[in-house]
């Protein structure tokens, strides 16, 4: 079995932004092709494997995980050579400031306030990159307007089995869902598994709307992170890092199905898998875009709890990511 | 080089037809009256979107690659609300207007008795304080007069739910005509620039085995665009839609924020706030615009959305493009944009429908 | 109370008191059959927690007409357990933290138990504004000692307001949920007492599920499976109050409202306004300029496109376990329903779709 840590490396160190997955998509093909049927793209650059099952009319299952990841575009180049930007996803400027980002095409820079604003003031539009250029021509050599940067990513180890980095959301989903693949891949299933690799998420599940639409689950289940109410500040929530994974009941996005919750609390009970039951005050994901689509899907998802999502130094623990993938499998070989 | 819609003819009688977003009647009722000659076959939906469709090719060939080209009908505009004791109407707005633009306009209202005028009454600058002159007069104290005496004569003419659209000339002005200038160039432009490329491909077809769907949609103003509903049944693997960006190439703007400039062609985007385009698909629209030498600039900001967040993630998902002509005070009675760009819109989807072969760009 | 009211009165109660918090819509559905499933030919659910109600005219190939009311309702969820016998909640649709306030609910956790919403008592409130409490930091107090309550209430039990009804004067009813199972119970009860060979088409009254919790509503989905050929959205309307201008509001006792809307088709409203006025039906008509905010907004866009229009019955304290409704405009609404499922002139027009261009 491969090592979910050794995968999640190799996932965090491959910049792929919302809209533009290219890259990120023909690493996961590789990786989930010897455990598939079938692999495909769609129009919106989704990614979906598919595992057949023994029965025609079998119950349809499809598990999602996102690819992309939250980011800039660039909008325009100053005459000093500082590139002006536009949020793509949920970017908190506060956590954004001061890091160190990367394009698309390998070109580095970093992400600096106007100093001049206080931190509460910081929105995306007092955000500048500065590539280390002396003036916009050399900048125009380097970048041009419509190109992408993101946060540089990687994970280390911290302290047990806690790790840092980014983008571990949804980078961990994505292994969660290799791995699962790869445990089931010898196990005959009555219906179709489909393992999404989902394009534009950090946008509004942009991508996860198209490909249920496309596949028509009877059953999906959303792989993601989610907060937790274990740090200063924090709203209150009953969910901590290492006590296993989360079963979600509902986010701002939906209200999961009641009885795929159900079905999931007592899977991980008589599996004895550690689980919690997550209520998460803001925040949405693939689910409710796989809920609704066509004539909808019961919706359920599982999330592994994560700290500090969307900075630089997103923090999880590996064991509730094994309690994830150990959750997923037994809810997959559950459904008759 | 092909002159299109030269002396802007078509614009002009686009511009002046009256269809707020709901209530696009008069306006699909003229572009249906000239699609026989300007496509192979056409339908009118239940919501009043009109579908055109021209093959290209060789008819029999299964293999087609279809694609949609966009462009909305209606326009922001204003509808009834309450019909007040003294002959007065109180109205909300159809779509995103800023109230800044309301105040004094002339307004024309469809009602039982065809159509109306009325203007948006306004206190005049004697009765406003001096730290309100500067202001926009808030919706709640707008009323539109349609010169009835009371009540009673005003509900002979018009009810509540009657739909109004500003009342505005349409010219062209600045060195040579190089501006126009009207009300609801959002989006009469796009459907303009489509009728003249349906003239132009039905005279000359294209060689590709292509199914071409040109699409008048209803409703993109209010945000629940009949795009979507088009674009469900089509299900095209490729969408254009044209369109109209608002830009802010202004004098005191600071460069970052200007979106666009006029006279610099047509403006394709990267990302607006409802999609995030095809990359290839953009790539290809600058590659033929290069090839060709026509103008096309980048948007340089992100901003607004139309009927492409619907579009591209209808069905099984869309790879789309957006192509907007840069206009100054977008939904207003007094739309401004330049002639060259509308132009150079038109060419490009010309353009680029002649250059698209059965398989991806 | 006047008799030709009573029995619909006691049939809106009968399904407001159901338990149905968005989400948690399937725990009512036993009582749904027990309650509707007479009156119909077939019950069946989805995956989304939709409810169909089918009545066939019996004739091959007639039209399908759908009337959706949606059928879940605001509450709150259980999201964590504290000590002495207090719950943190998370509201479910819009609620005001200004009727919270030491209001009963019934929290439904393996079995269902009483609660009391905690009120801080003024001298306790900090001088800032009186300000209130948001939903999210409100608690309720159960009066369970903390262990039984993690083994009777799992996190994520639904909490819904105590079904206590009161008739008030001129035939007015108060109490909860009425938003929108007396949309529900009216409509089914129009439905049901119709003669299958009056109908104009095969009817599908859908309870749809999520209104109040999704921009879309479970009746996206739920429209997509049963396919109808034009629908009617029935959803509450907010009633007349003093210090809320007349323009944003309908009177209460005035008859059902009829929304004139960008957002939906204005010919099968226009049709519909002719119905009313036809029989005498009272109504209101309102503008809802560029959207209904109902589940008009969302069917209308489903598939090839689905005529709707949006209809309204007045109600007062919206979202409130006092909502008041007037019997009078149910019995309008009642009406209305009756008559438009049996219009042979709107089906004919409204039925089927035209192909695509080939």
């Amino acid at each position: 079995m491969t090592n979910l840590y050794t995968t999640l490396q190799k996932l965090c160190a491959c910049p792929s932004v919302s809209g533009r997955e290219e890259r990120i998509r023909e690493m996961l093909r590789e990786m989930i092709a010897p455990f598939c049927d079938e692999v495909s793209v769609d129009n919106l650059g989704n990614l979906i494997a598919k595992k057949k099952g023994a029965k025609a009319d079998g119950t349809k299952i499809m598990l999602c995980a996102h690819m992309d990841e939250i980011g800039f575009l660039v909008t325009f180049i100053e005459k000093n050579g500082l590139l002006r930007v536009a949020p793509i996803g949920g970017i908190k400027s506060v956590s954004a400031a001061f890091t160190e980002v990367i394009s698309e095409r390998g070109v580095a820079g970093v992400l600096v306030p106007n100093t001049k604003t206080k931190p509460e003031d910081l929105s995306t539009d007092k955000l500048y990159i500065d590539l280390g250029v002396k003036d916009q021509k050399s900048a125009e050599r380097k970048v041009s307007v419509g190109d992408f940067f993101v946060l540089r990513g990687g994970v280390r180890r911290l302290a047990g089995r806690r790790i840092c980095g980014r983008p571990i959301d949804d980078r961990i989903g994505c292994a969660v869902l290799l791995s699962v693949a790869e445990r089931l891949s010898r196990t005959s299933l009555d219906g179709d598994v489909y393992y999404v690799f989902s394009a534009q998420e950090e946008v509004g599940g942009r991508g996860a709307l198209p490909a249920a639409f496309a596949i028509r689950p009877d059953v999906s289940l959303c792989v993601d992170v989610t907060g937790t109410g274990d740090t200063p500040g924090a709203d209150a929530m009953a969910c901590s890092l290492g006590e296993g994974v989360a079963v979600k009941i509902k986010d701002s996005s939906l209200i999961c199905h009641e009885e795929v919750v159900f079905e999931l609390c007592r899977l991980a009970e008589e599996n004895k898998i550690p689980y919690q039951r997550e209520i998460l005050l803001h925040g949405g994901t693939d689910a409710s875009q796989m809920q609704l689509a066509g004539s909808g899907s019961r919706a359920g998802a599982l999330s592994i709890p994560c700290r500090y999502i969307h900075s630089a130094v997103e923090l999880c623990e590996l064991g509730d990511a094994e309690a994830c993938v150990a959750l997923a499998e037994q809810f997959v070989l559950s459904i008759k | 080089m092909k002159r299109y819609d030269k002396d802007l003819t078509l614009l002009r009688e686009l511009s002046l037809l009256f269809g707020p977003s709901g209530c696009e009647g008069e306006v699909a009722d003229t572009i249906e009256r000239a699609l026989p000659s300007l496509c192979d076959s056409y339908t009118r939906d239940r919501m009043g979107n009109l579908i055109a469709l021209i093959r290209t090719g060789d008819p029999e060939k299964k293999q087609r690659r279809k694609v949609m080209i966009s462009a909305h009908m209606d326009e922001v505009g204003v509808m009834v609300s309450e019909l007040c004791e003294d002959g007065l109407l109180r109205f909300d707005t159809v779509g995103g207007i800023d109230v800044s633009v309301l105040e004094g306009r002339k307004i024309t209202l469809e009602g039982a008795c065809g159509k109306i005028s009325g203007v948006i009454a306004s206190k005049a600058i004697h009765h406003k304080e001096r730290k309100d002159r500067n202001k926009p007069t808030p919706m709640a104290k707008l009323f539109i007069d349609i010169g009835a005496r009371d009540r009673a004569e005003a509900e002979g003419y018009v009810s509540v739910g009657s739909f109004g659209t500003f009342d505005s000339e349409f010219y062209r002005f600045g060195k040579d005509g190089a501006f126009v200038k009207g009300k609801a160039l959002d989006d009469r432009m796009g459907c303009a620039a489509m009728i003249s490329v349906m003239s132009s491909l039905m005279g000359d077809r294209p060689k590709a085995d292509l199914d071409l769907y040109f699409c008048f949609t209803v409703r993109e103003e209010i945000g629940l665009s009949g795009a979507k509903v088009v674009a469900q049944r089509i299900a095209p693997e490729l969408a254009i839609v044209l369109e109209s960006t608002a830009v802010a190439d202004l004098p005191d703007t600071e460069d970052a924020k200007r979106v666009a400039e006029l006279g610099a062609g047509g403006a394709l985007s990267v990302m607006d706030r409802s999609t995030i385009y095809d990359r290839d698909f953009l790539a290809f629209a600058r590659w033929i615009a290069e090839e060709q030498a026509i103008p096309v600039q980048l948007k340089k900001y992100v901003s607004g959305g139309n009927d492409a967040g619907s579009i591209h993630k209808s069905g099984v998902g869309v790879r789309t493009l957006a192509l907007s002509v840069p206009t100054r005070y977008l939904h207003s009675p007094a739309c401004v944009a330049s002639v060259s760009d509308y132009h150079s819109v038109t060419r490009l989807v010309e353009a680029m429908l002649r250059s698209m072969t059965p398989v991806l760009p | 109370m006047n008799n030709s009211y009573e029995s619909l009165a006691q049939e809106i109660v009968a399904l407001s008191s159901v338990m149905s918090v968005s989400g948690y819509e399937a725990r009512g559905m036993d009582e749904i059959c027990r309650l509707l499933g007479k009156g119909f030919d077939r019950v069946e659910t989805d995956a989304v927690g939709n409810c169909f109600l089918w009545k066939y005219c019996g004739r091959d190939g007639a039209p399908k007409i759908l009337v959706d009311t949606h059928f879940d309702e605001i509450g709150m969820l259980v999201r964590e357990i504290l000590t002495d016998g207090f719950v943190r909640l998370v509201p479910i649709g819009g609620l005001s933290p200004s009727v919270l306030q030491a209001a009963d609910v019934i929290l439904y956790g393996k079995e269902a138990i009483r609660g009391v919403i905690v009120s801080t008592p003024p001298h306790l409130r900090s001088a800032d504004e009186n300000r209130l409490p948001d939903c999210e930091e409100l608690l309720v107090d159960t009066g369970y000692p903390k262990e039984e309550l993690e083994a009777l209430l799992p996190i994520g039990s639904p909490v819904g307001f105590a079904p206590v009804y009161r008739e008030l004067l001129s035939g007015r009813l108060a109490g909860k949920s009425f938003d929108n199972k007396a949309c529900a119970a009216i409509a089914a009860h129009a439905i049901s007492s119709v003669p299958k060979e009056k109908l104009a088409g095969d009817v599908v009254l859908m309870l749809s599920s999520y209104e109040e919790t999704s921009r879309l509503g479970g009746a996206s989905a739920g429209a997509f499976s049963c396919t109808p050929d034009y629908a009617m959205v029935i959803d509450v309307n907010l009633a007349t109050v003093p210090d809320v201008p007349k323009v944003e509001t309908v009177p209460l006792g005035g008859g059902l409202s009829i929304s004139v809307s960008a957002a939906t088709d204005l010919n099968l409203t226009r049709a519909v306004q002719a119905l009313c006025k036809a029989r005498g039906i009272a109504h209101t008509m309102i503008a809802a300029a560029s959207s209904t905010g109902t589940n008009a907004t969302s069917i209308q866009l489903v598939d090839g496109g689905i005529p709707t229009v949006d209809i309204g019955l007045p109600l007062r304290n919206m979202h409130t376990y006092n909502e008041v409704i007037d019997l009078s405009d149910a019995e309008a609404l009642c009406s209305l329903v009756e008559a438009f499922v049996c219009d042979r002139e709107i089906a004919d027009r409204f039925c089927g779709r035209e192909e695509l261009p080939r």
